[in-house]
């Protein structure tokens, strides 16, 4: 054994784990497969899990780990994955300018198809109650960092370009369309004691041991449910509806200053978020009778409920809601008699893209803890958040620069990358951060789903005053582009 | 384990541990004991802050520094050959670390603070080899490490890229068994890392880039000869690399009475003060014979629920990393 591994590198190599097995098959023969060993296998290839080993393969301190990806989808498709410059996935996230230049460090921002990539710069959101409002402009002055707030993109150009990078970068075990069978120790031989290392089993029979087994497996986490780690929380009885819609135009900044908006409403908050031309994405959070009325609504009638949500009172979108169709004559003739500041507000939008309309049901979970001794979770596998501050894909990000700091620190310093000890900073690290951010989005969700009461009047007196007060209003803009102060 | 120069059988061991306790105790100053020169404890890395399961092992500790002090103004002033002296090793500290083997490896046990000492040896290493005047030795490493205990330090060099082999001695069987068997869980070691039931005295000659010995010499009774002994295992060029504790009233308050004696978070009888060594008592040794470059220096200190940080001058108070460059 000795005399096969003598002279390896530190970590195990792929000719080590050969060795070894050839070595193994030849003593044990009649014994059951032996686990490929590697040091980082990553269950789930969706952003976060692609980000991390991206961002080991590129990191020179790192590079040299073995690591497995292991994924249940074709990720050739997702790698190829494109689409018409008039159409866009329904599915986008908002990449703070922090997780962008992130993404850049690691050399994946480049492969992104940036023609689908969109930046804002301004924020108009308000409350539908009171019609309280705060405007994210910059009035003028622009900071070192940029205007940028965020960068909208689809989540398929993110995965897809992803992908392209660790291409590049190779070196990387690839086990798509694979289902994980079970995740169970492994066991102790005569020479080597895996008894605390995670083996994952593939329905293809491949069985890989790991020195770190990384959680990036999405909010039904089985990664989690195998450490034994609880998720808590609770469901929002909301429903995300997500569309693309078309707008009459770039936008009232044009192409060079976009504007998200969103409103408050009691039900949920709406969002438009701009996407490149005339495009943008939609983010309707409401109840689930709400969402499957949406659903079911035919084009011209969905678009006119859309337009309604950014222009009409409370009381004329509870009564649409009960419409089974004729929305869109209802809201013509309602705006008739509706005074509207049309640049406070969206352009209007003139339709959807097919086959885009789509829901799915909100909830905040939280994980117990992000590690376990030789496993550590990322990304919505440690936490899920309501969708209204769109910091869901930036958590993950940010889950994935201190989980990589974190391994480049154990490895310079001859640490076990996977032994609880060495994963202490990145639970450290992101816990508190993220479990401020799932309780602020938490409780403005909570805040502004009063349609009345004592909360209504003191909401809009804080979001007014917030508008006012132009430091705290510059501070809040540069703490969501990331060019503040770091303070989460 | 693959079979190792170092490794073979050490005469009279047993029979030494089983023999005359007395003769392993600590010899005052001066009395040459010609049998028992460089009496080194088995495993030392326990030695910063350890919980107590071994009253027993050791008698004489937490002496106040006064009376200390008068007794023994240095300890590391050369007074006895070393003749015959067939083991460094002292049985009744081979008890007391023997008895925290089992926790070595468990973070959260005694052990914690030396698990989080360990990144900042790599560093302090790091900067030594950084300063190295001729022939820097960065790449394809042989260490020794002395006093290897249940191998947080020799497993974690061994890991580097940097490394190409480690051997880590010590004298205690039952921590080697425990080192062994955590070294066995990772098998990306087994190429790198070999662990030798030995003392420094009985190991046969060779030279290596990196000769380590973390909180060993503190419980050293005759450490010039010690250290004279680990000098030879320095390849010229090489670095001697090393930690332990300087002898003030700082270090008597933190690691004697608050540690041992008041919280209990270090097993009484871990740290004799006695043996506790100024940096400036190192820096004295290794000025003598010109063999050796200038120090490096670095002094830690622990903070409770945030670890070791380095803190400069902290050298002169309490623990401490030094490393010297072995230029001839």
């Amino acid at each position: 054994m000795e005399a096969v591994l003598r002279n390896r590198a530190a970590f195990v190599c792929r000719s080590c784990t050969r060795r070894f097995q050839q070595q193994l098959k030849r003593n044990y023969s009649s014994a059951a497969p032996r686990p490929d060993i590697y040091d980082v296998v990553c269950v789930g290839g969706g952003p976060a899990g692609l980000s991390l080993l991206t961002a080991l393969r590129a990191n020179p301190l790192t590079a040299h780990l073995r690591i497995a990806l292991v994924e249940a989808q074709d990720l050739s498709k997702i790698k190829s994955w494109q689409l018409p410059p008039d159409k866009y996935s329904n599915r986008c996230s908002s990449l703070t300018p922090a997780s962008a230049l992130y993404l850049e460090k690691m050399g994946a921002w480049r492969h992104l198809n940036q023609d689908r990539v969109q930046p804002y710069q301004e924020m108009q959101v308000w409350d539908g109650v009171t019609g309280a409002r705060v405007e994210f402009d910059w009035a003028g002055t622009e900071p070192a960092g940029g205007t940028t707030i965020a960068y909208m993109t689809e989540n398929l150009n993110l995965t897809s370009g992803l992908l392209k990078r660790l291409d590049e970068l190779g070196g990387v075990s690839t086990f798509d369309n694979a289902r994980v069978e079970k995740i169970s120790y492994g066991e102790e031989t005569e020479e080597v004691d895996l008894r605390e290392w995670p083996v994952v089993h593939l329905s293809s029979g491949n069985q890989l041991a790991a020195r770190l087994l990384v959680g990036a497996d999405g909010a039904n986490s089985p990664v989690r449910s195998f450490a034994g780690i609880e998720a808590r929380g609770w469901d929002y009885d909301r429903h995300g509806v997500v569309a693309t819609v078309e707008l009459e135009g770039e936008g009232w900044g044009g192409d060079h200053t976009k504007i998200a908006y969103q409103r408050f409403l009691p039900t949920g908050t709406i969002a438009l978020l701009p996407m490149p031309g005339h495009y943008s994405t939609l983010v309707w959070s409401t109840t689930p009778k709400n969402a499957s009325l949406l659903k079911s609504l035919s084009a011209k009638d969905f678009t006119a409920m859309v337009n309604a949500a950014f222009r009409l009172g409370t009381t004329d979108l509870e009564y649409m809601h009960t419409q089974t169709s004729g929305q869109d004559e209802e809201y013509s003739w309602r705006m008739e008699h509706t005074p509207v500041d049309y640049r406070a507000v969206p352009q209007t939008i003139t339709g959807v893209q097919e086959g885009t309309v789509a829901s799915f049901p909100l909830k905040l979970r939280h994980a117990d803890t992000y590690t376990a001794e030789r496993v550590a979770l990322v990304g919505d596998a440690a936490h899920t958040i309501h969708p209204l501050a769109g910091q869901g894909l930036n958590q993950g990000q940010g889950d994935i620069q201190s989980l990589a700091k974190t391994i480049e620190y154990a490895v310079t310093h001859g640490q076990d990358i996977g032994v609880g000890m060495s994963l202490e900073s990145y639970n450290a690290e992101r816990y508190a951060a993220n479990h401020v951010m799932l309780g602020v989005c938490d409780k403005l969700h909570k805040l502004y789903s009063y349609g009345s009461g004592p909360l209504v009047p003191l909401r809009s007196l804080g979001l007014n005053a917030f508008n006012a007060l132009g430091p705290l209003k510059k501070f809040v803009m540069n703490q969501a582009a990331g060019n503040g102060i770091k303070v989460f | 384990m693959r079979a190792d120069p170092f490794e073979f059988p050490i005469p009279n061991r047993e029979k030494s541990f089983g023999g005359n306790r007395k003769l392993y105790n600590r010899i005052p100053q001066g009395s040459h004991n010609t049998a028992q020169t460089l009496k080194m404890r088995p495993s030392i890395r326990s030695a910063a802050l350890l919980r107590p399961p071994c009253r027993r092992a050791v008698a004489a500790v937490s002496q106040t520094p006064s009376t200390a002090f008068r007794l023994q103004p240095s300890p590391i002033q050369p007074s006895v050959s070393r003749n015959h002296s067939t083991s460094s090793v002292n049985a009744t500290e081979i008890s007391h670390f023997s008895a925290l083997a089992s926790s070595w490896w468990d973070p959260h046990g005694p052990s914690r603070p030396l698990h989080l000492m360990n990144p900042l040896r790599h560093d302090f290493i790091r900067t030594c080899l950084s300063s190295s005047v001729a022939s820097p030795p960065y790449q394809n490493l042989n260490y020794l490490d002395v006093g290897c205990g249940g191998g947080i330090f020799a497993e974690s060099a061994a890991r580097l890229p940097t490394t190409a082999s480690v051997t880590a001695i010590d004298p205690s069987p039952e921590i080697l068994t425990i080192a062994r068997a955590h070294a066995k869980r990772d098998p990306s070691l087994a190429s790198k890392l070999s662990y030798v039931n030995a003392s420094i005295e009985t190991l046969p000659p060779r030279t290596v880039d990196v000769v380590t010995c973390f909180e060993v010499i503190e419980h050293v009774d005759y450490p010039s000869q010690f250290l004279d002994k680990l000098g030879e295992f320095v390849r010229p060029g090489g670095w001697l690399v090393m930690s332990t504790i300087a002898r003030t009233w700082t270090s008597w308050f933190t690691t004697n009475l608050v540690a041992e004696d008041i919280l209990g978070m270090v097993p009484k009888g871990t740290h004799d003060w006695n043996k506790y060594i100024h940096e400036h008592e190192l820096a004295e040794y290794f000025r003598k014979d010109g063999k050796w470059g200038a120090p490096q220096k670095m002094g830690v200190v622990f903070v409770p629920g945030c670890g070791w940080k380095e803190v400069r001058g902290s050298e002169k108070i309490g623990n401490y990393f030094f490393g010297v460059q072995r230029v001839a």
